[in-house]
């Protein structure tokens, strides 16, 4: 639990990662998975990280977030992170990240109620505006088996936010939903990321989410080796229509094919 | 829900028929097989002559300590498995042992160390309850999916809010069954460890009523206790077990 309160006096707001390196066990000795990754996402960026399956995405995510051992550092504004706290919230892929005992409104107040900043007044409030924020006014005593999947990627959005986060963590979020919905949850990501302006670390394997999302895409080969470093400066939302949009999804194509992809 | 409760009462008035109807053809020795009318007579009697609701009373005021102590013991210990993979590892191990020795066989030791009285049948319910109900948590906690774990562990919850906020309501469907599980079990203990006491000091109870029944070859006497038994059992199943169920489990969507 310690060690949450941040250096105020640090300049510099951003997540820096130098020299991470992750290594897992196997019968041939160890084998990496992330070698020497550096990067630095400065605070409010939107960085959209795509990448061949066993890059290494997942994993960076859950090195930031504290559930992985790892060799280098990863800083918060100047904080050394080991441990997982809630300044990092990571948003799975899995619909079933929910806790399927409590109704909506209770899984986006219970982070707000185990942090004990707030009253239950204030935490009710909170919770019951990101619902509104999601777009799910009217479902807030619904249980998780009662909601579609995109309802559920929804309150583990709002859920994610509502705690403040500094940095958000989204592996894959939408990967599992149909096209019509994806599309639909985009943009209402974008919009909340544009009043909360949290700083969001988001894994996809969709070259088009990527850029549709993203104020920076990095595009990673085997042992997250960064191939591809670009800004998105198109207007937003972006879609396949916007000006500039083909040419970035080519780069960032041309980049990524040039990888096998190991499945 | 209603079509269950008509299919289970017709159930019991066949077999209650088939009873009668066996009785009335002499199938059976009287003496072994009472009628329904009998049963009834030896209920009623015993209520009203034998004191077997005090007996009632009491075995339930035992049971509900004993058990009362043997599901915080399973809850505390089985938390702790969570917290430490040194204790769970030594957990599992005295769980396994433990499960396997019938509460029956430890009422000669539970003599010698607790003399006689109420301690040793508390001893043999608490040692009916604890290891098959912490035998079922385990594997409710173990069973309970990684990401949900991952999620309060994001939250930086400590071991204990772990417990609490995430296994317990995870795998409350495996808890709830290992509370049913210590019922049943402390029943049987109880009933046993009655049967061979006797009396307290405090009072007797409805295995030691069960006894002196079949001492004094009142068979009628006998089935009435074992009514009361099952009486108190269908109670609990519909009225306490079914209604947690239906606040929760049924609820969340786990179970139908």
């Amino acid at each position: 639990m310690g060690g949450q309160q941040m250096s105020e006096s640090f300049p510099v707001d951003y997540l820096a990662i130098e020299h991470l390196s992750k290594r897992y066990l196997n019968c041939n000795g160890a084998d990496y998975i992330l070698k020497d990754f550096s990067i630095e996402v400065p605070k409010g960026q939107f960085l959209c990280i795509i990448g061949p399956s066993g890059c290494g995405k997942s994993t960076l995510l859950r090195c930031i977030t504290g559930f992985e051992q790892y060799d280098g550092s990863i800083r918060l504004g100047g904080k050394l992170l080991r441990e997982p706290a809630v300044d990092r919230i990571l948003v799975f892929q899995d619909f079933n990240q929910l806790f399927h005992w409590k109704t909506a409104l209770q899984n986006v107040q219970f982070p707000l109620k185990m942090s004990r900043k707030y009253e239950k007044a204030e935490y009710t409030a909170i919770a019951q505006k990101f619902i509104d924020l999601v777009g799910l006014s009217g479902y807030e005593n619904y249980y998780p088996h009662q909601l579609s999947g995109g309802m559920k990627q929804r309150v583990a959005i709002a859920k994610s936010l509502a705690i403040k986060p500094q940095v958000v963590l989204m592996d894959e979020p939408f990967a599992s939903l149909d096209a019509m919905t994806r599309k639909t949850l985009q943009s209402e990501l974008l919009r909340l990321q544009s009043i909360e302006r949290s700083t969001v670390l988001f894994v996809t394997h969709n070259i088009q989410e990527a850029i549709a999302l993203g104020d920076r895409v990095i595009a990673l080969s085997q042992n997250g080796v960064i191939v591809k470093d670009i800004p998105i400066e198109i207007s937003k939302p972006a879609t396949p229509a916007t000006p500039g949009f083909s040419e970035l999804w080519a780069e960032l194509n041309q980049a990524l094919s040039a990888e096998p992809d190991i499945v | 829900m209603k079509k269950k409760i008509v299919r289970q009462i017709v159930f019991v008035v066949a077999v209650l028929c088939a009873w009668q109807l066996a009785y009335r053809n002499g199938i059976f020795p009287k003496l072994m097989f009472p009628s329904i009318g009998d049963i009834g007579n030896a209920l009623l009697d015993g209520f009203s002559h034998d004191k077997l609701g005090n007996m009632v009373l009491y075995s339930l005021w035992l049971l509900l300590r004993g058990m009362g102590l043997g599901m915080l013991l399973a809850m505390v210990f089985s938390g702790l498995s969570i917290a430490s993979s040194w204790f769970s590892d030594i957990y599992n191990l005295l769980v396994s042992i433990f499960d396997l020795i019938p509460g029956v066989a430890l009422i000669p030791l539970a003599i010698l160390w607790f003399g006689v009285g109420e301690a040793p049948i508390l001893f043999i319910v608490v040692h009916s309850v604890v290891w098959p109900m912490s035998r079922s948590i385990i594997d409710g906690f173990r069973s309970v999916p990684p990401i949900l774990v991952e999620s309060g562990r994001n939250l930086g919850l400590s071991k204990r809010q772990q417990v609490f906020q995430i296994y317990i309501p995870a795998s409350f469907s495996s808890v709830l069954s290992g509370i049913k599980i210590g019922w049943a079990r402390a029943w049987r203990g109880l009933i046993s460890a009655e049967m061979i006491f006797g009396t307290t000091s405090f009072g007797a109870g409805i295995g030691w009523y069960i006894f002196y029944k079949r001492v004094n070859v009142d068979i009628a006497g006998v089935f009435a206790a074992l009514i009361v038994i099952i009486l108190i059992g269908v109670v609990v199943e519909y009225l306490v077990f079914s209604t947690i169920e239906r606040h929760t489990v049924r609820k969340w969507g786990v179970s139908r």
